[in-house]
């Protein structure tokens, strides 16, 4: 696209030409992008995919796996019929802002904009979600658990789309949290974050769990030894299976809203929580 | 420049704008409806509140070309000619403002959360309120407000 240039087609394929045509800026939801171009007049030529109806919605497969459109909103993901296992993937859409931002912002922006912050992917990553990349040559289909490379940095090429987020069956089952500390209850960006999902045997010992933690570490991380030191342990033992070495993978930084040591601290406290909830679900 | 076309309070309108437009822009610079306010301009403070198809969205994070078609409600929308929208009754009634530099957004607000969820305790009325800043702290008789207008709408 030419510097400068504004379109907002209403074809998939003519979506896909313009960023084969070069770099744009894609736009959806919005409200990411135009607060951080209040005092400035960027010459980035952008590409508006909101009048492209393929990319809303969200809809069981065949197989009996979850797509989500990449432009379905968090007030959709809120209003959707889905699985206890995406409960945790519900609580983050209502802190994603407030009502009116859940209503515009995407699913598929909070993923490419790839802020260490984002609300929406420790829940994605718990839901062992998989990220549908569309270009001019066909369809790539990636783990989400390094499509998000570090603050503002993905795996997606200049020419391709994110066009869906998909949910393998088998993370469906089970239950789901989300817990998110900040410095106050409402319209914040996170300090940690923890989503976590839970299947449960019928002894009463766990079949499997996937945890992620955000915003301690350039991109989500997940707890892959803890969640291979959970397996079988009796679910009234979740939470005390923590130890230290099972978070020593978390990279968090000082900054403004807290400094590493505290998100440390606070992702050990948000891990067991999470566990004790799923546990006592 | 591309031309929009989107029906604002109930009036079909159209005008050629500079793509990158914003839609409080268009309702303020345009169409001259500057009840719709700029409080922030960051998508936090929800003065530029205003409904779009029926559900609420801060104008100043879209642009006017992505109302394209759409069904647009402002606050100048609310009233029947003289008679007062019963949200808008509820807050001159309890004093829900003081300066009212955040009213349009709070009001625009409370009105789609009293369509989604007529029934909403203090506790959901505040929740529903997160993006909306009042810069006096008025939120006490604010939420007042908003209770009385689910008697009344």
């Amino acid at each position: 696209m030419a510097v400068g240039a504004y379109t907002r087609p209403t074809r998939l394929p003519d979506a896909l030409a313009a960023l084969r045509d070069g770099p744009c800026t894609v736009l959806a939801g919005g409200t990411d992008h135009f607060p951080a171009r209040v005092t400035s007049t960027p010459d980035e030529a952008i590409l508006d995919i909101t009048a492209l109806p393929e990319l809303r919605g969200i809809r069981r497969l065949s197989d009996g796996g979850l797509t989500i459109g990449a432009c379905a909103t968090w007030s959709a993901v809120i209003a959707a019929d889905l699985p206890s296992a995406c409960d945790g993937l519900k609580a983050a859409a209502r802190e994603v802002g407030g009502v009116q931002i859940q209503n515009r912002g995407t699913v598929g922006g909070n993923l490419c904009n790839a802020s260490p912050a984002a609300d929406g992917v420790p829940p994605l990553l718990s839901l062992d979600a998989e990220v549908e990349l569309t270009s001019l040559d066909g369809v790539r289909r990636l783990p989400l658990d390094g499509f998000v490379l570090g603050n503002r940095r993905t795996t997606r090429r200049p020419d391709e789309l994110l066009t869906a987020i998909r949910i393998p069956p088998a993370a469906l089952d089970g239950t789901g949290r989300f817990l998110k500390l900040g410095a106050r209850r409402y319209l914040v960006i996170s300090i940690v974050m923890v989503a976590g999902t839970l299947v449960r045997a019928a002894d009463d010992t766990i079949a499997s769990a996937r945890l992620a933690v955000g915003a301690c570490s350039a991109a989500a991380l997940r707890l892959r030894e803890l969640e291979a030191a959970l397996v079988g342990r009796p679910l009234a033992e979740a939470a005390a299976t923590v130890t230290a070495q099972h978070l020593a993978g978390l990279a968090p930084i000082d900054d403004v809203r807290a400094d590493g040591e505290y998100r440390c601290e606070a992702a050990a406290v948000l891990v067991r929580r999470c566990l004790a909830d799923l546990a006592a679900a | 420049m591309p031309t929009v076309t989107m029906t604002v309070n109930g009036k079909k309108v159209s005008g050629e704008v500079e793509a990158r437009t914003l839609l409080v822009q268009f309702l303020r610079e345009n169409l001259h409806l500057t009840g719709t306010h700029v409080g922030c301009d960051t998508s936090q403070c929800g003065a530029c509140v205003v409904h779009i198809n029926g559900d609420s969205a801060k104008s100043c994070s879209m642009l006017a070309v992505q109302a394209e078609g759409t069904e647009v409600t402002t606050i100048e929308g609310l009233a029947n000619g003289d008679e007062l929208h019963p949200m808008q009754a509820a807050f001159k009634e309890h004093h829900g403002l003081q300066c009212g530099f955040c009213t349009p957004g709070m009001v625009m607000s409370a009105v789609d959360l009293v369509k989604k969820k007529p029934k909403a305790s203090e506790h959901e009325i505040r929740e529903w309120l997160e993006g909306n800043i009042c810069r006096c702290t008025g939120y006490h008789n604010i939420v007042k407000a908003i209770q009385h207008a689910q008697q009344t709408m």
